[in-house]
């Protein structure tokens, strides 16, 4: 499509330069503050650490990594390196859920507090009488740093999280963190929990051919814990289900 | 086929954030030193940021222009070379989140777009610098200041004028407290003070003395290795380093005549490209051969030597390596040679005795011949030089030459301690230089003067600043305490004018440019005082209360005194001044911020990297051409 000085034929109500009357600037929302935070802590960590480099005789060269577009370094023996590629863990495999169990447990739970209808007030009174060992908590979902924990070793502790959590509060009862509960009633749990071993599936799916395409040594461990833990959480709903 | 690489503004974001992350261990007065080992072995301690930019292998041509340009900061003003760099990335890291922020780009979010908007703020901020900062710093910096007298180095007395010691050598002490060790400061202000105290000509100013010894420093100082750094001293006239060709006879200190010779005393038989024509005078012999040509050079180098003589000359100092029978004649002539003396030392002796140098040796004029009161030699360390001192006379009236012997442990070291010297001279020549007013900051003055009037004029004081005709010049020698005073009041009297400016409707983007700067210069303190948050926010405190109490406290001073003090003797200094404070000169952080934002605005002018396979350069160091304002950049592959 040509453009004629500015004005164009798109079919949207939306113009290709706005003027500034038209889009406001608005304050980042908390969540790309963070976002914004945590990307400039790891440009720092990444300048920091070139510049320990630097100081340690390797050459800055002037070209850049093709991943992650940081300029490359090349120490006495020829040999490139790229400092966030090959010591920092990467910015979006962080958030990315098949490498990083704890943004697969983070990414469940926000789902989860998505699909209850009314956010559970009476969730902590649940689980005054039930017996956690991990987290002591008193929301029934444990936290992100036990998961991490629970995630990394592949235990039996990760069912709980990815099996169906209260969303009847007489379920909660049932259901401590450290044991998965028999339910008696089976028949609301059900296709929670065919709708949960489907979402681990294809998780364990997409692992896989991840596993199969994957170069970097970190990011193929990640993988395989992810498939064990796929595989435990699998486990434990077929248990839950009998 | 040349590949091209597209430079964006995180590029340049990164290269300058790595640069800072080197020199910010070494910075302030807790700041380490950096071990350099080469691979003979060798290794060197520094915490000159020069010294440690220059030593890392960069390839990237935007880290290699910065480096670049702090080198050349340096060279000028002889320090700030890691505030430079620290200074640069604050800004540079605030541009960025200004030019992301910035409307319209963030949902059409282009690198063009960030770079654009980048660009516009830097030049922005440069224009800034050029026309305003130096009101704002005369009108609000330098009042809290203090100028040190020039009229007297000795380091023993104080003088009344100078009270609490507030002299040349306190100014040095704490430069020289930041580029070398604890110990060794107070000693080695005290030398330049005797070495400056010797140079200075009765009827010049200060910074003529200066500049003469910045641009003859070379000369004028000797490196001794292997002794401890307290047995450096300064010596009488001038250190030639050569040793002498032949023997020399006198001991004693006699008055001694001397020429300086800059071709060979003996015509050369034959150099590269001469064709001789045998043919002895139209006469025609049997044979023709080089013989008579020969014994013709002799004959001439005997009447050289001779009319030497004739005008009693003992000493020959000569810029090139005389033959063999040059040496001979002159050694059975009692003659002292000294041969292949550098170009430097034969112009500083040229000028200092006030003699022609011979370039034609059939025509050896009187004025060709100096009085020397001695001519010796002298063993510093482990090489004997030639040690001359020159007499008296009317052109320099007044004052001694002399110059410095540099003693050290080890050759590096004595190498830093050389040039720490070097670079204190550069920042008293810095400070010490009066301020140049070009025509078109001239012009401009009594017009925005109009426009912004924030200045507070009651805030000026007749010690630091000369107001004339509505032009705000800063005094020569101004100096203010160290550790971040100049940051936090600048940073205030910043803030004030954007607020003053924005309330005036000035202009929109003035309130931009100058919250940018304020905020980047507080960058500076808070990595002084890094390990000591206390003192930081005392210091703010202590400055912040003076900017507000200032005006009223120097109205009183004035009225009650009822007099006009003598400028240069100064009024008290202001309560700033603690005892322990170190100095430091505001001509050279006006300086640094000038080429801070030159540099800034050169970075974000590059667009894209073109990669050459031939050589650009025939220069040891490989240099990054920029182009104007156009994109393409030419690197040394």
């Amino acid at each position: 499509m040509a453009l004629n000085g500015g004005l164009c034929y798109h079919p949207a109500n939306i113009h290709m330069f706005p003027d500034e009357e038209d889009f406001e600037w608005e304050p980042p929302s908390e969540a790309e503050m963070k976002v914004i935070q945590a990307r400039r802590e790891r440009q720092d960590k990444i300048s920091k650490l070139m510049g320990d480099y630097l100081l340690k005789g390797y050459k800055m060269l002037g070209e850049c990594c093709d991943l992650c577009g940081t300029i490359l370094l090349q120490d006495k023996q020829q040999k490139n390196y790229c400092v966030s590629c090959q010591e920092l863990d990467s910015d979006i495999d962080k958030d990315n859920p098949a490498l990083n169990a704890q943004a697969a447990l983070s990414q469940v739970r926000e789902r989860q507090l998505a699909a209850q209808s009314p956010p559970p007030p009476h969730a902590p009174q649940l689980n005054g009488g039930a017996s956690s060992s991990q987290s002591g908590g008193t929301v029934p979902q444990p936290r992100p740093e036990h998961c991490e924990g629970a995630a990394a070793g592949g235990r039996a502790l990760l069912p709980p999280p990815v099996a169906p959590t209260p969303a009847a509060p007489a379920a909660a009862t049932t259901l401590a963190p450290s044991r998965p509960p028999v339910s008696p009633q089976s028949s609301t749990l059900r296709p929670v929990l065919q709708e949960a071993e489907e979402a681990v599936l294809t998780k364990l799916r997409w692992a896989t051919t991840q596993l199969q395409s994957s170069a970097s040594l970190e990011t193929s461990i990640q993988l395989c814990s992810l498939i064990t833990s796929c595989a435990s959480s699998l486990r434990s709903l077929k248990e839950l289900s009998q | 086929m040349l590949s091209v690489k597209h430079l964006h503004l995180k590029h340049a974001l990164q290269t300058v954030c790595t640069l800072e992350a080197v020199i910010l261990r070494s910075f302030g007065p807790e700041g380490g030193q950096v071990l350099f080992t080469r691979d003979t072995g060798q290794a060197m301690l520094s915490c000159s940021g020069t010294q440690i930019l220059k030593a890392l292998r960069l390839e990237h041509p935007l880290a290699r222009m910065v480096v670049e340009c702090v080198w050349k900061h340096s060279a000028v003003t002889g320090d700030g070379s890691k505030t430079f760099v620290l200074l640069l990335a604050s800004i540079l890291r605030l541009i960025h989140a200004a030019a992301s922020k910035a409307p319209g780009v963030s949902q059409w979010s282009t690198e063009a777009a960030e770079a654009a908007t980048a660009r516009h703020l830097a030049d922005k901020l440069l224009a800034f610098a050029m026309t305003e900062l130096d009101d704002l710093i005369c009108v609000s910096v330098a009042p809290h200041g203090f100028c040190v007298s020039s009229e007297d180095f000795t380091t023993k007395t104080q003088l009344p004028s100078c009270p609490n010691g507030f002299c040349v050598q306190a100014l040095l002490s704490s430069f020289f407290h930041t580029r070398l060790d604890y110990v060794h400061c107070d000693f080695l202000s005290g030398l330049a003070c005797e070495l400056l105290g010797h140079w200075k000509f009765q009827n010049d100013t200060l910074s003529f003395a200066l500049q003469f010894l910045n641009d003859n420093f070379p000369a004028l100082h000797t490196q001794v290795s292997g002794f401890p750094v307290s047995s450096s001293h300064v010596i009488e006239g001038q250190v030639i380093h050569r040793d002498f060709a032949t023997p020399c006879l006198q001991v004693n200190n006699q008055p001694v005549k001397a020429v300086v010779v800059t071709e060979y005393l003996q015509p050369k038989l034959l150099r590269r490209g001469d064709m001789l024509d045998l043919g002895c005078g139209g006469r025609v012999t049997g044979e023709k051969s080089i013989i008579p040509f020969s014994a013709w050079t002799e004959r001439s180098l005997e009447s050289v030597i001779a009319t030497l003589q004739s005008l009693g000359v003992s000493v020959l100092l000569c810029a090139v390596k005389q033959s063999a029978a040059a040496l001979a004649l002159a050694a059975q002539a009692e003659m002292c040679l000294v041969e292949c003396v550098s170009e430097e030392e034969l112009s500083l002796f040229v000028r200092l005795s006030g003699v022609a140098p011979i370039s034609d040796c059939w025509m050896i004029q009187p004025e060709n011949v100096a009085t020397l009161t001695f001519c010796k030699p002298i063993q510093l360390g482990a090489h004997r030089y030639v040690h001359v001192a020159f007499c008296d006379s009317e052109e320099r009236v007044g004052v001694k030459p002399c110059s410095l012997v540099i003693c050290g442990s080890g050759e590096v070291q004595t190498e830093q301690y050389a040039s720490a010297f070097q670079d204190a001279i550069r920042m008293l020549f810095t400070t010490w230089e009066p301020t140049r007013m070009t025509e078109t900051t001239a012009l401009k003055k009594p017009v925005q003067s109009h426009q912004c009037t924030s200045l507070n004029a009651h805030n000026l004081t007749e010690d630091t600043v000369c107001r004339s005709s509505d032009v705000y010049v800063l005094k020569p020698g101004c100096v203010i305490p160290a550790g971040g005073t100049f940051e936090f009041l600048l940073h205030h009297a910043l803030l004030q004018h954007g607020r003053s400016c924005s309330a005036s409707n000035y202009t929109n983007t003035g309130v931009g440019v100058s919250q940018i700067l304020a905020d980047a210069l507080l960058t500076v303190p808070r990595q002084i005082y890094s390990h000591n948050l206390k003192s930081f926010l005392q210091t703010q405190t202590r400055v912040t209360s003076f900017t507000s109490n200032q005006p009223h406290h120097f109205m009183l001073l004035k009225n009650a005194r009822g007099t006009t003090e003598d400028p240069e003797k100064g009024d008290e200094p202001s309560k700033l001044f603690t005892l322990d404070s170190g100095l430091e000169s505001v001509s050279c952080k006006h300086q640094l911020l000038l080429a801070v934002l030159q540099c800034l605005t050169s970075l974000l002018r590059v667009n894209a990297v073109v990669r050459t396979h031939t050589a650009l350069h025939s220069a040891s160091h490989t240099h990054a051409k920029m182009s104007e304002e156009s994109a393409d950049d030419e690197t040394e592959d």
